[in-house]
């Protein structure tokens, strides 16, 4: 049916473009889930994915409790799925598309049988074969099986038969797993369930060192890293951890992991009986001689990526910040503070003032109240500055007052709970030298109520 | 440690290569009398300091660009790699005192490479102590060098001043603690200043006025106050340039008569330098200050 047909019958039709590229890629993704049964796996594009659970039925309870527990847990993902188990990678293939059961085991005796009923285009031929079958009135496996041989391969190529001989398990089919990526991680087992701060931290050292041989030999480096504590009862902890730049010294790592473990003392329990390390973003990192000595001034100059770690991970990505300039006149927006984990360039902070003071010197204060405290004021005409003024319950009077200058609210933007009123600055002195930076939130002429004052920073 | 202090062993310390040279500008500086003790004080205390436990290398100071600051310090300026205080005098001071130290720091950004860490407990981050990058750049310090860390508790500003003393690329570290912080006592502060020497990244720790009169191993502790700014024009009505009064509450290795002087500075942003003001005719503020002064005296007197 086309699209115009479709949307004639019925017009409030939701139209999505097919995304082959993604559904390639979600089919991979799938496979490599479907690594937890069984090593091999691979995708069946464009719709299915081949397990080879050779050996491995028995570590799920069985074959039957195998499928079960797929079942429910790609019915957990929400996807619909089909299932066949069959001793033969063809017969698998046919009999879970084809097959009218949703989850069929098929045991070598029982292949032909269930097999027989099934479409010729079950066999995985090509188009034009099964049309010519089809023709023919071979409408079903079954019509094939049993034939004389010579004639079928004369008619439909030598091909058509392998496939029938690799589904009813007359002939060998290779298989073809995905490689899973390569995941640079370290593993240690303790003889003895751990239960002390300091075994653990020596685990996690020894840890370390493993992951940095595995991470040199590859040239690389991790950004992100993740520790797991596998407890005796079946319950793992994971500790993941983040740096600035990309790293494998040993110590380094050890020594940020060992600062996270405060957070697990209270979940031990009867103690670890397992650990890994996993590097799970890493980046190019070319080899680097080592410091020779471990005295303070012969380490590298200019590198405080050690210290951001160290610090980031005491206080949270959040809490470790640089400023950005932003391009914005209201000075609650033109800066703003970026974590030191993202990348940032170095910004030209003296022309961005330039800009925003106008040329005025010392026309930005020290301090900026993030909330503009509201003041009582008492002004001698209404656009000009205060001449008292009380903050705080403490008044001041005003001997000197420059303004106003005029910042105009970003129409643009729709405000989140900020006033949409023109702001009057003022720089002011009191008569103790104390400067602050007032506004006046909104113009006399245009508003009905009389504008109020806030002050929204303080000099140095 | 036992050292048997003499002045006799002055003579020894000339390097025998340098006999006749050396010999004139010891007749020479042997004229006057307090340059001979200054000079035989100078090499006591090189003779004493690799006995001390920890032998820090000799780190340059930092000159603050005002002969009267620099010639009240020993070493003429502010001695990198060690502990400094910086208190505001009074309740209304918070900001003069924070901006001195500022200033500090921009001064040293300009002699050194490298970040610095600002350090201050979250709760003061938000609200009153929340630094505005412009203004920042306004006074002359570049924002792209300073890194800011907002601790839980003034024992974690304690902590992350210390990790940040023991990284060598550091510039310095400064941080603020919040009124009465029992953490910082004279054992936290003496860390800090070995830290601060063993890897020469100096620190600055702003305090609230209430810290007067503890004891810190602190190398200086400045007092600020701020003071009515001087016009730059006649007819000028905006505020000038920050000016603000200095004490020198502490200083090691100081000369005692210095403590009870102040000096009146202004700060110019654009050479990174103290300067005195050049005041104009300014009745009014001039009058106004000096009410405050009788107000501060009176309340002193009762």
């Amino acid at each position: 049916m086309a699209l115009a047909d479709a949307r004639a019958i019925h017009p409030a039709l939701k139209v999505a473009h097919a995304d082959l590229q993604g559904d390639e890629r979600a089919l991979i993704r799938l496979a490599l889930w479907c690594q937890c049964f069984s090593p091999f796996t691979r995708p069946d594009f464009p719709d299915g994915v081949s397990l080879d659970i050779t050996g491995c039925a028995h570590l799920f309870g069985g074959e039957a409790a195998l499928v079960d527990t797929l079942a429910t847990k790609l019915d957990g993902f929400g996807l619909t799925a089909r299932l066949a188990l069959a001793p033969t990678i063809g017969g698998a293939w046919a009999l879970a598309r084809h097959a009218p059961a949703e989850k069929l085991i098929v045991s070598r005796d029982a292949l032909h049988m269930h097999m027989a009923p099934l479409p010729v285009c079950a066999l995985r031929l090509e188009h034009n074969t099964v049309e010519a079958m089809e023709k023919l009135g071979l409408k079903h496996v079954g019509d094939l099986i049993g034939r004389p041989r010579a004639p079928l391969a004369a008619r439909f190529g030598p091909f058509a038969l392998r496939r029938l001989d690799e589904a009813l398990g007359h002939e060998e089919e290779s298989f073809h797993p995905l490689n899973p990526p390569l995941l640079h991680a370290a593993h240690c087992r303790f003889a003895e369930p751990v239960v002390t701060q300091e075994a653990i931290e020596i685990a996690i050292q020894r840890l370390a060192c493993d992951l940095y041989v595995k991470l040199e030999k590859a040239g690389k480096g991790a950004r992100r890293v993740e520790l797991r504590l596998f407890r005796v009862d079946g319950w793992f902890e994971a500790l993941p951890l983040a740096t600035s730049t990309a790293t494998r010294d040993a110590g380094h790592l050890a020594q940020l992991l060992g600062e996270r473990l405060e957070r697990i003392t209270d979940r031990v329990g009867f103690g670890f009986e397992a650990a890994s390390l996993t590097a799970l973003t890493v980046e190019n990192l070319a080899m680097r001689q080592d410091d020779l000595g471990d005295s303070p001034q012969s380490g590298r100059t200019g590198d405080i990526a050690p210290l951001l770690d160290r610090l980031v991970n005491r206080f949270g990505a959040q809490n470790v910040t640089r400023a950005a300039p932003h391009a914005s006149f209201l000075p609650e927006r033109a800066s703003q503070a970026v974590p030191v984990l993202r990348k940032v360039s170095d910004h030209d902070w003296q022309a961005h003032l330039r800009h925003i003071q106008d040329g005025a010197a010392f026309a930005r204060p020290l301090f900026l109240f993030p909330v503009p405290e509201p003041v009582t004021t008492l002004a001698g005409v209404p656009d000009g500055p205060p001449s008292r003024f009380e903050w705080r319950r403490v008044a001041h009077r005003v001997v000197r007052a420059e303004g106003p200058e005029r910042i105009a609210p970003e129409w643009w933007r729709a405000p989140f709970g900020a006033s949409r009123k023109t702001r009057d600055y003022f720089r002011i002195e009191d008569d103790a030298g104390r400067r602050f930076w007032l506004f006046r939130d909104g113009l006399y002429e245009r508003d009905e109520e009389a504008p109020r004052w806030f002050l929204h920073g303080v000099f140095a | 440690m036992k050292q048997a202090v003499e002045v006799k062993p002055v003579q020894e310390t000339f390097p025998p290569g340098a006999g006749p040279v050396q010999h004139t500008s010891g007749e020479r500086a042997a004229t006057t009398p307090s340059e001979k003790i200054g000079r035989v004080l100078e090499v006591l205390r090189g003779r004493i300091a690799p006995q001390e436990r920890f032998a820090s290398a000799p780190r340059p100071s930092l000159p603050l660009g005002l002969e009267v600051l620099d010639s009240a310090l020993p070493g003429h300026g502010l001695k990198t790699g060690a502990l400094h205080e910086v208190l505001p005098a009074g309740h209304g001071d918070f900001a003069a005192g924070i901006g001195f130290g500022i200033c500090l720091l921009a001064r040293l950004l300009r002699e050194r490479p490298g970040k610095i860490l600002w350090v201050v407990p979250n709760h003061m981050a938000n609200r009153e102590a929340a630094l505005y990058p412009p203004g920042l750049a306004a006074l002359g310090l570049d924002p792209n060098r300073m890194i800011q860390v907002e601790a839980r508790k003034p024992i974690d500003v304690l902590w992350a001043l210390e990790e940040g003393l023991s990284h060598a690329p550091l510039a310095a570290v400064a941080g603020l603690l919040p009124d009465k912080a029992r953490a910082y006592d004279f054992a936290a502060s003496r860390r800090l200043g070995l830290r601060a020497a063993r890897h020469g990244v100096t620190a600055l720790l702003m305090r609230d006025r209430h810290a007067c009169a503890e004891n810190t191993a602190a190398e200086t502790r400045w007092s600020v106050s701020t003071l009515p700014s001087h016009t730059l024009y006649p007819g000028q009505a905006g505020p000038g340039a920050p000016h603000w009064r200095l004490q020198l509450l502490k200083c090691r290795q100081g000369l005692s008569r210095r403590l009870s002087q102040h000096w009146d500075v202004e700060w110019d942003h654009e050479t990174l330098s103290f300067r005195l003001p050049a005041p104009l005719a300014n009745r009014a503020a001039d009058h106004a200050h000096w009410q405050r002064d009788a107000s501060r005296r009176w309340a002193e007197a009762s």
